[in-house]
């Protein structure tokens, strides 16, 4: 029959092995992997989303809290053990998990697989602003590290191109979507939510702590593009930063 | 006065090494068709709306009252058991298609035992097999066979794991349908003499971790079967497991 003699492509579908019973590490990877994006991670997104809150205040204030960062005990072993490495271990691993998924969003566009898929490209988003922002802030450079009181001016140095501004806007947004949705994951996966309701009402839960980080993270921005501090010095002595809070004359 | 017609576009394909092809039908209309029904008809006079003689197309169906399981496929490109998906329900040309994820053997039928060597990977059986009379089964309470009924209910017909962006060959995931099974036999008091064995399984490469909660199962399930609560419950007991495990160790 003529019909069916039409040249196909050649498809002879392989299917999908069965479990590998208590064979394997990936579930210790995995594990780590969904552990790490709340602790340390969660942890220091919401710690550094409050600090740079402090951006309001002023460019004292703002040099004040990074000083009190600074000041931890072995602040260069904390930030590398706590915060480079759990990021890295998280936004490679997570980029390996994105690519053995099949989206199929277009045949089922069912909410939990928009969330799915959304959960993907936040995270992928959010590590490449992480990476930028922390080569351009960390890495190059004045270093905050001996100069604290420069602080301000530098990040308001780089929120002086609006695509800069833009991509902070954006990446800190992907950032929050992907934690508040990350932690409701989290509770699901690990057995915290079993039910169906619990599920639910712990969706509100993070829905508000999503909007209430993203509020701080784009307060903080307006902290520095806005024109309150539009004159701000390039560097806050340390004399003032130690100074108690007073009138703001120098001491 | 015009007969009202039912049109179908199916997927076809001989065998494995076959090419796939795309055959239209167009039925007379009758009250309270499905899917199968339709293909019956066809199978009775296998001509294709182009009036071409053609094969009766090959599918699995058995109980046709969603009981069985074997009659998922993807109608109008969603995973669906075709005997309750009802002709007057869908939008025509109705597209029938083969499950995705499973080896095909021919037309819409499917190799789905990868379904049936994940079961036997987790043990999911009570085991009560042996050589003289055990007696009676210790007592299940009613709150508790209420728990267990609806995760009873699975029909193996693989929606689940056709609907799962995770179930796929790059990761091998074991699919929602084994770890409610997990659950229920784990549930069972004479089942549960398995419970570390399978929590240890599930642990393994392609076990419960794959899961990304998307949540299609559930919306799939032809069986209302609570799936991403047996998820949440298996990930916690497996978790335990593990460190218990690891701590003893």
């Amino acid at each position: 029959m003529a019909t069916i003699q039409q040249p196909a492509a050649h498809t002879v579908r392989r299917g999908v092995q069965p479990l590998r019973a208590g064979e394997g590490n990936s579930y210790v990877w995995h594990k780590l992997h969904s552990l790490l994006g709340i602790i340390p991670i969660g942890a220091f997104l919401i710690e550094h989303l409050i600090s740079n809150f402090q951006a309001l205040g002023g460019p004292v204030a703002y040099g004040k809290t990074v000083e009190f960062l600074n000041s931890l005990p072995m602040v260069h072993v904390l930030e590398w053990v706590f915060i480079f490495i759990p990021i890295l271990y998280h936004g490679i691993y997570g980029l390996y998990i994105w690519l053995r998924g099949k989206s199929n969003v277009v045949y089922y566009p069912w909410s939990g697989n928009w969330l799915y898929l959304t959960q993907r490209y936040t995270g992928i988003i959010a590590f490449a602003f992480i990476i930028q922002h922390v080569i351009m802030e960390r890495f190059m450079g004045v270093s905050l590290h001996d100069h604290p009181g420069a602080a301000f001016y530098k990040m308001q140095q780089t929120l002086a191109n609006p695509w800069m501004v833009a991509i902070y806007v954006i990446g800190m947004l992907a950032a929050c979507w992907h934690f508040s949705y990350g932690v409701w994951l989290f509770a699901a996966k690990w057995g915290i939510t079993p039910g169906t309701r619990s599920r639910r009402r712990f969706g509100f839960v993070c829905v508000a702590g999503g909007v209430l980080l993203a509020v701080l993270g784009l307060g903080s921005i307006w902290a520095f593009v806005g024109p309150k501090y539009a004159n701000a010095p390039q560097n806050v002595p340390i004399s003032y930063l130690n100074a108690p809070a007073h009138t703001g004359a120098p001491v | 006065m015009a007969d009202k017609t039912v049109q179908l576009e199916i997927k076809r394909q001989a065998s494995p090494e076959a090419p796939e092809m795309w055959e239209k039908f167009e039925l007379a209309w009758r009250p309270g068709m499905n899917v199968i029904s339709a293909m019956m008809e066809i199978a009775a006079n296998p001509v294709t709306a182009e009036g071409h003689q053609t094969t009766p197309i090959a599918y699995d169906s058995n109980c046709l009252e969603e009981i069985c399981g074997s009659c998922a496929m993807r109608i109008n490109g969603r995973a669906r058991m075709a005997c309750s998906s009802l002709v007057e329900n869908l939008e025509q040309p109705i597209r029938v298609e083969p499950l995705s994820k499973f080896p095909l053997v021919r037309d819409l039928q499917v190799d789905r035992s990868v379904l049936f060597e994940n079961l036997k990977a987790v043990k999911a059986w009570v085991p009560v097999d042996g050589t003289y009379d055990l007696g009676s089964g210790p007592r299940v309470f009613p709150q508790q066979q209420e728990a267990n009924y609806p995760l009873s209910n699975c029909i193996s017909c693989t929606c689940c794991m056709e609907v799962c962006p995770q179930f796929n060959p790059a990761t091998g995931f074991v699919g929602a349908a084994t770890i409610a099974q997990v659950k229920l036999f784990n549930n069972h008091p004479t089942g549960k003499v398995f419970k570390e064995e399978r929590l240890r399984a599930l642990a393994g490469d392609g076990g419960i971790q794959e899961c990304g909660y998307a949540q299609n199962c559930v919306e799939a399930c032809p069986k209302q079967i609570p799936l991403t609560n047996a998820i949440s419950d298996i990930g916690r007991d497996v978790m335990v497991q593990k460190v218990k495990d690891w701590l003893r160790g």
